[in-house]
């Protein structure tokens, strides 16, 4: 029973607008071209929507409490680097990868504690800090590339499980644990909160400001776990990697429903848009559409998904 | 509901968008597709090398399909691209890798795919493509590092040997870029009056470039020659050094030829550039994959001539 509502408000939810934009992009594909609906191509689509997708679960997180990461992308840089650096010393790959994901937690954190305690603006704090992340990057490596690395690590990339691509099989586990924190914890709820009306959660007795920080140090969580499945796939730590990746996680999201302006939307929305992002960009790779017009074709999906949104957010407002 | 309406709308509009390209698939549906990958269509050496392969590809009845990331530090993206055009079945790639050693787990699915590769401009690292097991059918490109010494030689002639240098190096890391600066520091060394003060990464970039060339103005004023790893780069230093107005104290030189270089050379206001011919390149990988696709062999190497525009 309660699986059963809970599915109705899934699909009844935000996201069915967003799920029948994927069904209908993907029938249209189909009919377009013979290569898109072949199992090859499915699970090469859904690997490459694996970096927006994860990043895309910290950034839900951060904008559900009415937040912004803009530094994303520059932790996926300096968390690559650091995990580089450390297998380059010598150092066993469980320590690396511990120390990479150590390295976007605490700067995570770090835009947490300047927000809350130094009362600065998200935008502010983490476009700070994506610069800052970046110039660490660059300056830990030398401004180059490392690359070469041992296979434990690269299985993260080529692994399959039960012929899922793992990076795949990773993806969908870290979005069902943040589906199920989201929706049946506390802390979940707490987010929701936040976003909603900041200071009655304060009033209610919330800490507030642990939570946040909590939500942000998530966030650079999910930009070092993106960081290491980028490593591994590349076989190569870039300095440089990840610039733009910010801007492509607040796009997801957005599709996915999530309102910018915090307390509500879903990490299933998010899932959703970065698949819509994929698909879109294998579908113009299939069709041989021009560069340039693949650019206009995804602001257009980006700006139709706004549209939607606020459309669906009035018809709520007058139907309450 | 009126919703998904909205969103299928807009879906099928850009799918619509996409028909003639789809039309053009199945007209040609006998024609054999081949793919061209290059760094970033932002920067007219990729554009010309495109215009090559297109009339080419017409003239040897090739269905072409040209992709490329929005930046040219996207690597991932370029390998994105890479396994959807693998996807698409095409029946020879050719391939401007992004990172000489980033793009290996790439060129390893083509092969796995029994794919040819050709590259163009830009090497695949040899000793990560070993490594890997993987090979490339033929490169196809010119002589970067000789190009480099050919600048540094030049800028020693104007200079009569007496300069202070600035160099603005590409992205750090990738081999085209790497090997130009090789040949020019070759140039440099042997000439004792030559002194490189300043040697920054401006990534390709012309607004990066025209950054850093503000920056190291402040650290030496009194610079008298620029090597800029592209032309890219080349033209914003000299809007940099025009603004600072030394524009008639430095020398500068970029890599490509392009037709904004060329002008600014004719102009007076850059010393000179090194002509790559993408043209030829774009031209040359159209016909090396004709071939392969009549199974002929090709050699490994293909080198393409290289000019000094003064």
């Amino acid at each position: 029973m309660v699986t059963r509502t809970h599915w109705r408000h899934v699909v009844a939810g935000r996201e069915a607008g967003t799920l029948l934009g994927l069904a209908a992009l993907c029938l249209g594909l189909w009919i377009a071209t013979p290569f898109f609906a072949t199992a090859a191509n499915l699970a090469n689509v859904a690997e490459q929507s694996v970096i927006v997708g994860v990043i895309g679960i910290g950034m839900t997180c951060v904008i559900l409490i009415g937040g912004i990461d803009l530094s994303v992308g520059s932790l996926v840089g300096l968390a690559g680097v650091v995990v580089g650096t450390a297998l380059q010393r010598g150092m066993p790959v469980a320590i690396a990868v511990l120390l990479g994901l150590a390295a976007g937690v605490v700067a995570g954190a770090l835009n947490g504690v300047m927000i809350t305690a130094g009362r600065l603006p998200p935008f502010i704090a983490t476009l700070g800090m994506m610069s800052v992340a970046r110039g660490a990057a660059l300056l830990l490596s030398d401004g180059r590339p490392i690359s070469g690395f041992p296979d434990s690590l690269r299985l993260l990339a080529t692994g399959r499980v039960f012929g899922i691509p793992a990076p795949v099989v990773l993806m969908l586990s870290l979005y069902a644990i943040a589906y199920f924190v989201l929706t049946r914890t506390v802390f979940g709820r707490y987010l929701y909160a936040i976003g909603g009306n900041e200071e009655a959660t304060a009033l209610a007795g919330v800490n507030v400001r642990q939570q946040k920080v909590v939500t942000y140090a998530l966030s650079g969580l999910s930009a070092a776990i993106c960081a290491l499945l980028l490593v591994a796939r590349l076989n190569s730590a870039q300095p440089v990697a990840g610039i733009g990746y910010e801007l492509d996680a607040i796009a997801a999201v957005v599709i996915g429903g999530t309102s910018l302006l915090g307390g509500s939307g879903s990490v299933i929305g998010t899932l959703i848009g970065a698949l819509i992002m994929s698909v879109l960009r294998n579908g113009l790779n299939l069709l041989g559409v021009s560069s340039y017009l693949q650019q206009v074709a995804i602001g257009v999906v980006i700006i139709a998904a706004v549209l939607i949104d606020m459309a669906l957010r009035r018809r709520v407002h007058r139907s309450t | 509901m009126r919703t998904p309406t909205w969103l299928a709308l807009s879906a099928l509009a850009i799918l619509a968008s996409t028909v003639p390209a789809c039309r053009r698939g199945t007209d040609a549906a006998a024609k054999p597709t081949v793919a061209l990958v290059v760094k970033t269509l932002n920067n007219q050496f990729f554009i010309d090398m495109e215009a090559g392969a297109k009339a080419a590809a017409d003239s040897l009845g090739l269905e072409l399909i040209v992709q490329a990331p929005e930046r040219e530090i996207d690597v991932e993206r370029q390998m994105q691209i890479v396994e959807n055009l693998i996807q698409r079945q095409v029946k020879v790639l050719m391939l401007v890798p992004n990172g000489s050693k980033e793009i290996v787990p790439a060129v390893v699915k083509a092969n796995a795919a029994k794919i040819p590769v050709v590259t163009v401009d830009t090497r695949v690292d040899a000793a990560t493509l070993a490594a890997a097991g993987a090979t490339v059918a033929t490169f196809i490109g010119s002589d970067n590092e000789d190009g480099g010494h050919m600048a540094g030689l030049f800028l020693v002639e104007r200079t009569g040997g007496m300069a202070k240098v600035a160099v603005l190096e590409g992205v750090p890391g990738h081999e085209t870029a790497d090997a130009r600066l090789r040949g020019f520091r070759k140039a440099m060394a042997a000439a004792p009056g030559m002194q490189v003060v300043a040697s920054q990464p401006a990534n390709m970039e012309r607004d990066q470039a025209f950054n850093v060339t503000q920056n190291i103005l402040q650290a030496h004023p009194d610079i008298t020659a620029l090597f800029a790893c592209n032309d890219v780069m080349a033209l914003g230093a000299l809007e940099a050094i025009a603004a600072a107005g030394k524009g008639a104290a430095v020398s500068i030189i970029g890599f490509d030829a392009q037709d904004d270089a060329r002008k600014a050379i004719t102009e007076k206001r850059m010393a000179g550039t090194i002509a790559q011919n993408p043209r030829e390149m774009g031209r040359l990988a159209v016909i090396t994959a004709h071939r392969l696709l009549k199974g002929e062999t090709v050699a490994a190497e293909q080198p393409v001539a290289i000019s000094l525009v003064k």
